[in-house]
Order: structure tokens, then sequence, then C-alpha cells
């Protein structure tokens, strides 16, 4: 334990990147196709028509600003908090989807416009995969000290020690 | 306490205060680091939010001046009786390769329908795969079909099939402009007035309404097929024989 520990700053560093990646690769093409992306909200059926185009608008650009946050290493625990919470709502839009017998694609990745016949595949490895991120988020929320991180530059983590 | 043992107890003491004057400065730059970024992320998502709202009124001001094709029946393009028992509407999109096949698989069979009274068609082709060609594809040609319904509705099931008949592969460039004004004109078309209206996209406001329409009626995938206002489960051609009959039945 003690020799993880002393790992952990990379190992933060490890996953911030990971997250990273996932936020970029999730969040473009929504960003860039926001009719499709604006159509896959809508599809869950959770949320009034008013807050649908806000919502499918502002999703995408916070997904790649905590992208952003995270590659750079600033305000670290925050963004990673922020990322645990996106997956956790993620994660209840799936189960709900599920719950509904809706046959839909959760446009995770952007919206493919493809019909599923039998979704629960899709639902299992959505889940599973958005388990794991929340995985990595807790851990970088519970110790956001990492190497290559503008927080440790602006000095957040004297002795690299969380405060 | 000899001097020694008291100088070494201060100097631990000074140690100590400068450690929490540290920590107390890291918790402050925390803090303000924290809340910087958290007032960052707000400003940015609501500016985005607002000018985004302000350009969905104005496409909604500008889709509102432009005129729907006409010729439409219940928002798409009526083929066969309109006394028939069955309703099918098809929701296709024109570069999508499962509708391609969907076509193939029950096209003879809606024909024979057809022919025989039983099913009256509404096709209501949509564009939800620009994503998926460099050039909008999808959104042109459902474009086209709009103008061929306008001016030509005649030539448009001829049409319909000619576009899945020389579909493009997904990833790639769409057919161009000149490539859908040759297949409009073949399936009998006026070339003049259906040619202005390609490569003007005359026709592109409505084509986002009738995908917003699509999706607002709860479907997000294509080929959707919809029997009596019933989706059917999938295009497979016994599942949508046996979703008709019990619908001619009833």
């Amino acid at each position: 334990m003690k020799r993880l520990m002393a790992w952990q700053p990379w190992l933060t560093t490890l996953a911030r990147l990971i997250l990273a990646a996932v936020w970029f690769t999730a969040g473009w093409p929504k960003f860039t196709d926001t009719e499709g992306t604006i159509r896959s909200v809508r599809a869950f059926q959770l949320l009034p028509e008013a807050l649908v185009r806000p919502f499918g608008y502002g999703l995408p650009l916070l997904e790649l600003i905590l992208g952003v946050l995270l590659v750079i290493g600033l305000g670290t625990r925050v963004a990673a908090i922020l990322t645990g919470a996106l997956m956790i709502m993620f994660l209840f839009g799936i189960s709900w989807a599920w719950a509904q017998g809706l046959s839909i694609n959760c446009g995770c990745f952007g919206n493919t416009g493809t019909a599923v016949t039998d979704p629960v595949p899709g639902y299992i490895k959505d889940i599973l995969r958005d388990l794991g991120f929340l995985a990595l988020a807790a851990f970088i929320a519970w110790r956001p000290f990492s190497r290559l991180s503008l927080d440790a530059r602006l000095g957040m983590f004297p002795n690299g020690v969380t405060p | 306490m000899t001097n020694a043992r008291a100088a070494k107890s201060t100097r631990e003491k000074a140690a100590e205060l400068r450690a929490e004057a540290a920590r107390a400065e890291a918790k402050r730059k925390q803090l303000t680091i924290t809340g910087a970024i958290a007032a960052l992320i707000v400003v940015i998502l609501g500016s985005y939010l607002l000018i985004t709202k302000a350009k969905d009124d104005a496409d909604a001001r500008t889709a509102a001046a432009n005129a729907s094709p006409a010729n439409l029946t219940n928002g798409g393009y009526l083929y066969g009786s309109s006394t028939a028992k069955v309703t099918l509407e098809l929701y296709e999109d024109f570069l999508c390769p499962a509708c391609k096949n969907a076509e193939a698989a029950n096209g003879t069979q809606i024909e024979e329908w057809v022919k025989d009274g039983t099913v009256k068609v509404i096709y209501k082709p949509v564009a939800i795969l620009d994503h998926a060609s460099t050039d909008d594809y999808s959104t042109r040609s459902l474009n086209a079909a709009a103008a061929v319904i306008n001016t030509k509705p005649e030539a448009f099931v001829a049409f319909h099939k000619a576009l899945f008949d020389n579909q493009p592969a997904e990833g790639g460039p769409g057919l161009p402009d000149a490539k859908l004004v040759e297949l409009a004109v073949a399936a009998g078309a006026d070339k003049a007035t259906i040619e202005s209206a390609i490569t003007g996209k005359t026709f592109e406001n409505w084509t986002v309404k009738a995908t917003e329409e699509f999706s607002k009626a709860g479907y997000n995938a294509t080929p959707t097929f919809v029997v009596n206002g019933t989706k059917v489960a999938s295009s497979d051609p016994a599942v949508v024989k046996a979703a008709v009959d019990a619908a001619a039945k009833s």
C-alpha cells in the first residue's frame, strides 16, 4: 500500500489523461453534430421538450471543458467531481432507458442513427464502461495531487499533500 | 528547562507555524481556483446557451418564412389509395445502408399491397446521418426529394428508388448535386426547376423540421416502419407483413 501511494501522483496523472481522452472522443462528435445530439437526448424521454435543446447544446461543451481541465491538470478535484457527477447521470439515464424498455443507442460517443433491435447488450456495456470511468473519477477526487499538472505548479499541494 | 532545549522547541514551533501557514495558503489557493473554474464553466456554458438559443429562434423564423414542399400528405409523400385501410409510414435516410436493405427486402411486397389497395404508403424521408458523409449528403438528398415532391410528385417513387440504387458509401462524399439533378430528371422531373431547387437548397429548413418531427414522434433510428401509428419492431419482411396483416384484419 505504501508503495502504491508513492506512485499515486503518477496514477492520478494517468487517470486524468484517460478521462480527458474519454471526454474528447465523446464530446467532439456530439459538439459537431448538435442536431444528432439533441435527438439522442430526446430519445431518452427524460427531459421536458423545453430543456432538450439546451441540454443537447450544453452537454458536449461541458464535456470538452472537463477534458481540457483534466489534461492540463487545473482544478483537478472539481473537474473529477463534475466528471463523476456526469457519469452518475449517464448511469441513471441508461438504466432508465433499460427499465422503460426503450430501444435506443445511448449516443454516448455521438448519435449513430442506427436501429437497435436488442438494446440490452449495449446497455450492459455502457453501464460497465461508465462504472469504470466513475471509479477513475473517484480516485482523482480522493487524491487530486498529480504529476504534470498546473495545480502542482500553482502550489496547491505543498509537499505533495492534499490540504 | 535548559537553554538548548528551549531553542529547539522554538525552532520546532516556528517550523510548525510555517507549515501551518503553507497549508492555509494552499487551501486558500484551492478555494480560489475551484471557485474561478466553477464561475468560468457557468459563464462559458451560459453564454453558449444564449447564443444557440438566439440561433434557434432565428432558424425558426427562417423556417416559418420558407415554404414546405407542396403535395405533402400528413408530412410525407402519399403513395397508394388514400382510402386504404392500412397506413404504412416509412422513415428513411437516403444514406442509411439498412434502409437500402429494407427497401430491397420489402419493396416487392409493398408494391403488391399498394396495387391491391390494402396499404397506402407515406414516405417520410429524414436526414439524420449528416455526420456520416463529408458533404451533408443526408440533407442534400432529402432536399432533392422535397424538390421532386414539390414540382413533380408522380416522379417521387422512381426518384426514391434511384437514390437507393445509387446510394454512396458512408464516410465519404455523397452524390454530387449534378448527379442528384440527373437522377431526378431521369425520374421525370423538369430539369430547370429541379436544378435550382437542388443547388439552392430550397427546402433545407424543411428538412430540419421534418427530421425534428421524426425525433419528437419518439423515433431515433432509420429505417423505422410504422403501421397505423404503431412502430414495427424491425424492418424484417416477415415482421412487417405480420403487422400489416393484423392491421388489415382489425
